[in-house]
């Protein structure tokens, strides 16, 4: 066991956070998020997508085989964990994590193999659309249908929080082909394109100033050929899928909450009041021991989720779940502490903490929140009893 | 990095395991599954059969008598060893003056007291606590003073672990009144020398670990001081570095959260297993997401042991949220045992077995007990407040 960055991982790192501090400083994200960057458009840079591609990092988690450099999770968790320090908001995590990987899981062939290579070259942006407004996480929760048609497939649905949609090149479209919300065999999964007919793509600014869409579904006419994988059968490859996803936001959240803990360390150091910094105070001292505390607690459940996820589909899920809690009520802990302890100015637009702390927040949120995902312990406990 | 347990490793805990379930005798393998005080007795025989394995200090180097063993080896030895439920080897004498023995004292002085240690024949008492020197340790008292070739102690320490079993203790005393950290040494002093006053601290479990000892006018010679004059608080220290990846004390609380889930799927609310409540469960699960971050840091901090470069104050993380687990699990156990929790089931007489329990399920009598005693645990080995107060201030520079 290695806990340690090999060489090639640590200049991964180096480039990373090399990209990240020039490019993404926080008032060059302020202009992006706000759409006069002049980049392409309110959240999204070409030139940094294309940067991604340049650099590698798209490619990076895909097969061999698929134009990827056989790297693991643990490469993309680096890259998260510090795109997680600069708040970067391109949907990174959406196309190269979760689409990937549904892809890759589902079975690459074809199309679908050309559309996996093409992530790695920047060329292609698919993001999943799973999630539904009634699921709460759950995720063989899937009302939207696909009835077959003599020429197709007709798809009917709600696709809620398609976090990179706005910029997406394709849609995975989640479908049930049989069976009721909830079970877990009778899943499709379909390639939509943004041209298609029937689709209305709702478009959102989130509260990290992210892009997203709601994408609604008006039996939505798809050539037979639009199914990828075997019909009924998405569910293995959308949950192995979430299981990457919701361990890289994690290594997403150290990133974030290591910012959050240093600045407001430095804060502490420099704000004077009573006639001395306020981190002689020990009220103060000791609320800052717990945020390392859960930090480094988040990170050792990272280590345990990321070594999970080449391991059975229970044990899996019971370790990304067990991270999930621990990584869900440390980014609250740690991202209201932030704020509380720099005072007024921490609620202030202007000031980089809040949105720190609005990340965090959709983080807890994301792929199931600590409510959710202590349940899916217990019913997993249960199931292996 | 990569994640992958050594193979070597899963072999090593086949034969740990394999040898515990061979050669622990059943009646203390039954008493120490209960979590009542271990009793010496028992902590001395499943020694002495550990050293006929070779295995009595897994944490020593090879040429001291151990093991040499890695530390990750030394960790399934002891979740090895705790789930079975084998008494602790004892940590006073292994971890803190056994290596302070072999590091900073005489060879002699290793011949004498840790190779009869390492059989089970030498228990230690640790007199480091006064009743005026809690947290601040560095304030304490007890004055040894040189007179001719003799150590003369005079002075009161507490919470002293098993001092009423231990043959010799070790002693922080202070030589230099003029100075603080660096007017303290570190003496051995045997615990039935003239002058020697041990009496029993009950805790609130009605158990009986703890003591309190009385020093006056104590006579050692000179040749019981270990390693330098004044040095003591140095050792003490140096010893406390080296044990951090262990802090959390991961084998014990995974024990005893099986034992919260095995009494939550027999008890019932309501006609139902207590462990379909989903309130309860949730409760639980949060407890499992708190074992598996704490066993993921301490493995972290096994594979970094002795990297002194490491900046991470791991020890007092592993420590605070280690100590916060067991009694959450001991408030749990309590709480899982409903009505009965509130019952007294006093600890059973060692010589003849014989207890006087109320009725209850088979694994209640020892969980009120233990529950007790664990609120010691934030308390002692530098209370939470003061690794928090480690954590601002050594690693964030407040």
């Amino acid at each position: 066991m290695e806990f340690e960055l090999n060489p090639e991982q640590v200049q991964l790192q180096d480039s990373v956070r090399r990209f990240v501090e020039k490019q993404y400083d926080f008032e060059a994200r302020r202009r992006l998020v706000r759409g006069d960057s002049g980049q392409s458009g309110a959240g999204f840079a070409a030139a940094h997508w294309a940067t991604f591609a340049e650099l590698g990092w798209l490619a990076i988690g895909l097969p061999e085989e698929h134009g990827g450099f056989g790297g693991s999770a643990v490469e993309q968790a680096i890259i998260l964990e510090e795109f997680g320090r600069g708040l970067v908001v391109e949907p990174f995590l959406p196309v190269a994590v979760l689409a990937a990987q549904v892809l890759a899981a589902i079975g690459a062939e074809g199309k679908v193999a050309d559309l996996l290579a093409d992530i790695g070259t920047g060329e292609a942006r698919p993001v999943l659309a799973h999630g539904e407004v009634d699921a709460g996480g759950e995720i063989a929760f899937v009302e939207t249908t696909a009835t077959p048609t003599p020429t197709g497939w007709s798809l009917s649905g709600r696709k809620v929080l398609v976090v990179g949609a706005p910029f997406a090149t394709h849609y995975l479209v989640s479908a049930r082909t049989s069976g009721a919300p909830g079970d877990e065999a009778g899943i499709s999964l379909f390639l939509v394109e943004p041209e298609d007919a029937g689709l209305e793509r709702i478009d959102l600014r989130l509260s990290d100033s992210s892009r997203a869409a709601e994408i609604v579904l008006h039996d939505a006419e798809l050539p037979a050929d639009r199914l990828i994988g075997a019909e009924g059968g998405a569910f293995g490859a959308i949950a192995a899928a979430h299981a990457h996803a919701t361990t890289l936001i994690c290594a997403e959240a150290i990133g974030v909450m290591d910012r959050a803990l240093w600045v407001t360390r430095d804060y502490l150091k420099t704000r004077q009041q009573f006639g001395q910094p306020i981190g002689n105070f020990q009220a103060l001292q000791h609320r800052m021991a717990d945020m390392v505390i859960e930090l480094e607690l988040s990170r050792a459940q990272v280590f345990g989720a990321l070594a999970s996820l080449n391991g059975t589909a229970i044990a899996r899920d019971h370790a990304v779940s067990s991270a999930k809690v621990q990584i869900g009520r440390a980014a609250k802990f740690i991202g209201g502490n932030a704020i509380q302890l720099h005072g007024g100015i921490g609620i202030t637009e202007e000031y980089v903490i809040g949105h720190y702390y609005k990340r965090l927040m959709m983080i807890d949120n994301a792929y199931g929140n600590v409510a959710y995902h202590l349940a899916r312990m217990s019913k997993l406990a249960a199931a292996v009893a | 990095m990569n994640f992958d347990f050594d193979p070597a490793d899963e072999i090593f805990r086949q034969e740990v395991r394999s040898f515990i379930r061979d050669a622990l005798p059943a009646d203390i393998r039954e008493r120490n599954l209960r979590n009542y005080h271990a009793n010496r007795a028992d902590t001395r025989a499943w020694t002495a059969i550990v050293h006929r394995r070779g295995w009595s200090a897994p944490n020593w180097p090879v040429d001291k008598g151990g093991t040499g063993w890695s530390a990750m080896q030394q960790f399934i030895f002891d979740e090895e060893n705790f789930a079975a439920g084998a008494p602790l080897l004892e940590t006073g004498g292994l971890k803190m003056i056994g290596p302070v023995i072999y590091t900073f004292g005489t060879p002699e002085q290793h011949e004498r007291f840790n190779l009869p240690f390492l059989r089970g024949e030498i228990s230690w008492g640790q007199g480091f606590s006064e009743p005026g020197a809690g947290s601040d340790l560095a304030g304490l008292t007890t004055r040894a003073e040189r007179q001719g070739d003799d150590y003369v102690i005079n002075g009161h320490k507490i919470w002293t672990t098993n001092a009423h079993y231990a043959n010799w203790l070790y002693l922080l005393v202070r030589t230099d009144p003029t100075q603080k950290q660096r007017g303290i040494s570190l003496i051995l002093v045997p615990a039935d020398a003239p002058g020697v006053t041990i009496r029993p601290i009950i805790d609130i479990g009605e158990g009986h670990s703890l003591n309190e000892m009385f020093f006056d006018d104590v006579r050692v010679p000179v040749g019981n001081l270990v390693g330098e004059e004044n040095k003591g608080w140095t050792y003490a220290k140096f010893l406390l570095d080296r044990e951090r990846a262990f802090s959390a004390e991961v084998p014990r609380n995974k024990r005893n959260f099986a034992l919260l889930k095995q009494i939550a799927r027999h008890t019932r609310r309501a006609g139902r297993p207590l462990i379909e409540d989903a309130a309860f469960a949730a409760r639980l699960a949060q407890l499992e997401s708190d074992l598996d971050a704490l066993t993921w840091m301490t493995l972290r901090a096994l594979a970094r042991q002795g990297d002194a470069t490491w900046e991470l104050p791991v020890g007092s993380i592993l420590k605070v949220r280690g100590t916060e687990l067991q009694q959450k699990i001991g408030e749990m156990h309590i709480e899982a045992l409903g009505d009965r929790g509130a019952y007294v089931y006093p600890e059973p007489d060692f010589a003849t077995g014989e207890h006087h329990w109320p009725p209850g399920p088979d694994y209640a009598p020892g969980l009120l007990a233990d529950a007790l005693y664990r609120r010691a645990v934030t308390i002692y080995g530098g209370s939470n407040e003061i690794q928090r107060t480690i954590i601002a201030k050594q690693y964030l520079g407040l």
